[in-house]
């Protein structure tokens, strides 16, 4: 048997960081939890697919007619955004059976005017037949009339705002991200809590304070659920652009991948704060019960801070948005939704990360000091400078 | 050696500790007794530096027990402390790796414990899973698993039945033949006079009393004296000058003697009563010097 040696606080650190992931990762809940957040991301694009693209195709059936009654009708539908595909019957009864059969939308027999459908026409497609049939008509009779080439001009069309549907798409996923980041923070907040808890009233506290200290279990600890928050994070990301990339639901995918990396940033800042407060929070009381109060005042920050997100993606540049997005503890959750929006300066960020890591700091330090105040204390709840007073005695 | 030394802790203005001092030897055991709120759980908790005195020190081998001398220590504290959704074999090897094993040697020395303390079975239950019996094992596999230089038990009998304080007994007795310092605190008096090599009382803050057992009984006995008249009446010790009654049924009469008291005269005035069936001096078990340790008032402390 090889001597026991001092480990270092590295040491210390990682192994209790590896304890926490040995016991999530097998963890069932856990387990279930992560495949079912990957299957409403993937089914979240599916439903983008179908509900964006599939409304606006029609077939339409031909009988008789030429090529440019089809040119016409291709147009017009182009004209009204609408995808439209010319199927080319020999008869009336052929055409008939395929309305009736719902294999095309609607039929039109060129020689009578005639426009067959299933049960009544829609605006779409009767504007898009009777636009074709019309055009065609007018040129027709101009071409009788002598007037061959008719100068219309054409109207050109220049979009002031380029960007905006692009960034109208990155706030979309800006927002996905937020409820994605909040969802995390609540869950991986709650492992936190639950697993400080879990070492107080089981006692096992005090077997591990008697071999290392407070900051290096709390270190461990934030470390160990934060690899696994952030590796869970990082695979909803990959799996949302890929199916994103793969249904072709983004036009730029390049800002798509920005904008997940934005939020992933600013997940591992509000992870950082948000599994601090609630590990320190969670260390004044002894029993699970005794959680939901203490947590209450973190939790309402979250819920703020994700209302606020979700309210910034309407007003990214409002006084509210702007304001919270510096704010420690709102800023993970509005930033990314304003920066998706693409109507921040660079100094807002950095102004707002800076914040942040204070604000970090800030709680590992007072907390931490909290932490090994509170820990070895069972019974009831401890008041937040009882436990200041302790760690000092 | 392990020197505790000159410890004193107060609670706001609760005085626990006022001067806790003692010693114990390599390859002895040492028994901690006092009452409830005595202060021992604090003196121990400081040894684990889970507790900061505020004057004294705990030595192991001359030297300030600190962090990385601790983790020579295994320490089993009062309310047992286990992962309770944590794999037995995993539990015990977790905590030989934060004692400084590296994870092969973790593993087999867990393996080892968690055999020799007859869980091998339940190796890869979950703690939560066993009887409380069984989690005391697990909690002393913890404790022993890095082949501890010293051992700190908070009451480490406590909640076990016979055959478990036995076994538990055996193990203890084990580290003390490999020269293991080890102290435990305990309630049950009878095992800590079994056990022990010595004994220390504490009451009300302070040591009243350490030494062997032997040695804390000489300094005892020849003051108790148990004298039985059967055909007594009852009360007839009452007027004996230089004597105390401690109990009295049925003629059997406990009596305390002052120090300068002739007990011929106390025979003398039991023969007067009828027959006597008994007469000698009481050997007081470590039950009646704990009671006549903690009962006596502050101040009277004395080391024998």
């Amino acid at each position: 048997m090889t001597a026991p040696h001092d480990p270092s606080s590295g040491e210390l650190v990682r192994l209790v960081a590896g304890r926490e992931i040995a016991t999530r990762i097998r963890d069932k809940g856990f387990i279930i939890s992560s495949i079912v957040i990957l299957l409403v991301i993937v089914g979240a694009v599916l439903v983008q697919v179908l509900t964006g693209s599939g409304e606006d195709q029609r077939r339409v059936g031909l009988v008789g007619g030429d090529a440019a009654l089809v040119g016409a009708l291709e147009a017009q539908g182009e004209a009204l955004d609408v995808d439209v595909e010319v199927v080319e019957f020999d008869d009336a009864a052929a055409a008939r059976t395929a309305v009736d059969e719902e294999d095309v939308d609607g039929a039109l027999l060129a020689g009578d005017d005639e426009l067959l459908v299933h049960e009544s026409a829609g605006g779409t497609l009767e504007a898009i037949v009777q636009g074709a049939v019309g055009q065609l008509a007018v040129a027709e009779q101009l071409t009788d009339a002598g007037i061959g080439q008719l100068d219309v001009p054409e109207v050109a069309v220049t979009a002031l705002d380029a960007d905006a549907a692009a960034d109208q798409q990155q706030v979309v996923a800006a927002i996905f991200g937020v409820v994605i980041l909040y969802s995390l923070l609540i869950l991986f907040g709650q492992f936190i809590a639950q697993g400080v808890v879990e070492e107080k009233s089981s006692r096992v506290v005090e077997l591990l304070l008697a071999t290392m200290r407070p900051w290096q279990l709390l270190a461990g600890k934030i470390l160990g659920l934060g690899l696994l928050a952030l590796g869970q994070i990082v695979a909803i990301g990959v799996v949302a652009v890929g199916a994103a990339l793969a249904f072709d639901v983004v036009d730029v995918p390049g800002d798509l991948i920005s904008t997940v990396a934005i939020v992933i940033a600013w997940f591992v800042l509000g992870y950082a704060w948000y599994a601090a407060v609630f590990a320190v929070a969670a260390s004044l009381v002894s029993r699970q019960e005794d959680l939901a109060t203490v947590l209450m005042p973190t939790s309402m920050v979250l819920i703020v801070a994700f209302f606020i997100g979700i309210q910034a993606a309407s007003d990214p540049g409002g006084l509210l948005a702007r304001v919270t997005s510096y704010v420690p503890g709102l800023s993970p959750l509005v930033m990314p939704v304003r920066q998706a929006a693409g109507e921040v300066a660079a100094w807002e960020i950095a102004l707002a990360v800076a914040l942040m890591l204070v604000a970090i700091v800030l709680v590992v330090r007072v907390g931490g000091r909290v932490y090994s105040g509170a820990l070895l204390r069972t019974g009831g709840k401890i008041k937040l400078r009882e436990a200041l007073a302790a760690e000092r005695a | 050696m392990l020197e505790f030394d000159g410890l004193r802790k107060s609670f706001g203005e609760v005085r626990v500790l006022e001067g806790v001092g003692f010693t114990v030897q390599p390859g002895s055991m040492f028994g901690f007794c006092g009452s409830n709120g005595a202060g021992k759980t604090t003196t121990m908790r400081i040894a684990m530096g889970l507790v900061r005195p505020d004057a004294g020190e705990v030595r192991w081998r001359g030297r300030l027990l600190d962090q990385a001398s601790r983790r020579r220590v295994g320490y089993m504290p009062e309310e047992r402390g286990l992962y309770p959704k944590m794999k037995v074999g995993e539990q015990v090897a977790y905590f030989a790796r934060l004692h400084g094993l590296d994870a092969a040697a973790a593993t087999r020395a867990a393996g080892e414990w968690v055999e020799r303390l007859g869980l091998g079975a339940r190796r890869d239950e979950q703690v939560e899973k066993l009887s409380l019996g069984n989690q005391q094992r697990v909690q002393l596999a913890a404790a022993l698993v890095s082949r501890p230089e010293v051992l700190i038990l908070d009451e480490p009998f406590s909640g076990l039945d016979p055959v478990g304080v036995d076994s538990l007994a055996e193990a203890l007795l084990g580290q003390v033949r490999e020269g293991v310092p080890v102290v435990f605190s305990s309630h049950q008096l009878d095992l800590v006079e079994r056990l022990c090599d010595s004994v220390g009382i504490l009451a009300r803050g302070r040591m009243v009393a350490t030494g062997t057992v032997e040695e804390l009984r000489r300094r005892e006995a020849g003051r108790l004296l148990r004298v039985v008249v059967p055909d007594a009446a009852p009360g007839w010790a009452d007027g004996l000058g230089g004597t105390r009654v401690v109990s009295e049924r049925a003629g059997d009469t406990l009596l305390e003697l002052a120090p300068d008291t002739d007990d011929q005269t106390v025979l003398g005035a039991a023969l007067r009563t009828g027959r006597v069936t008994h007469f000698a001096w009481q050997q007081p078990t470590l039950v009646e010097l704990f009671r006549g340790a903690v009962a006596a008032p502050a101040g009277a402390e004395v080391a024998a």
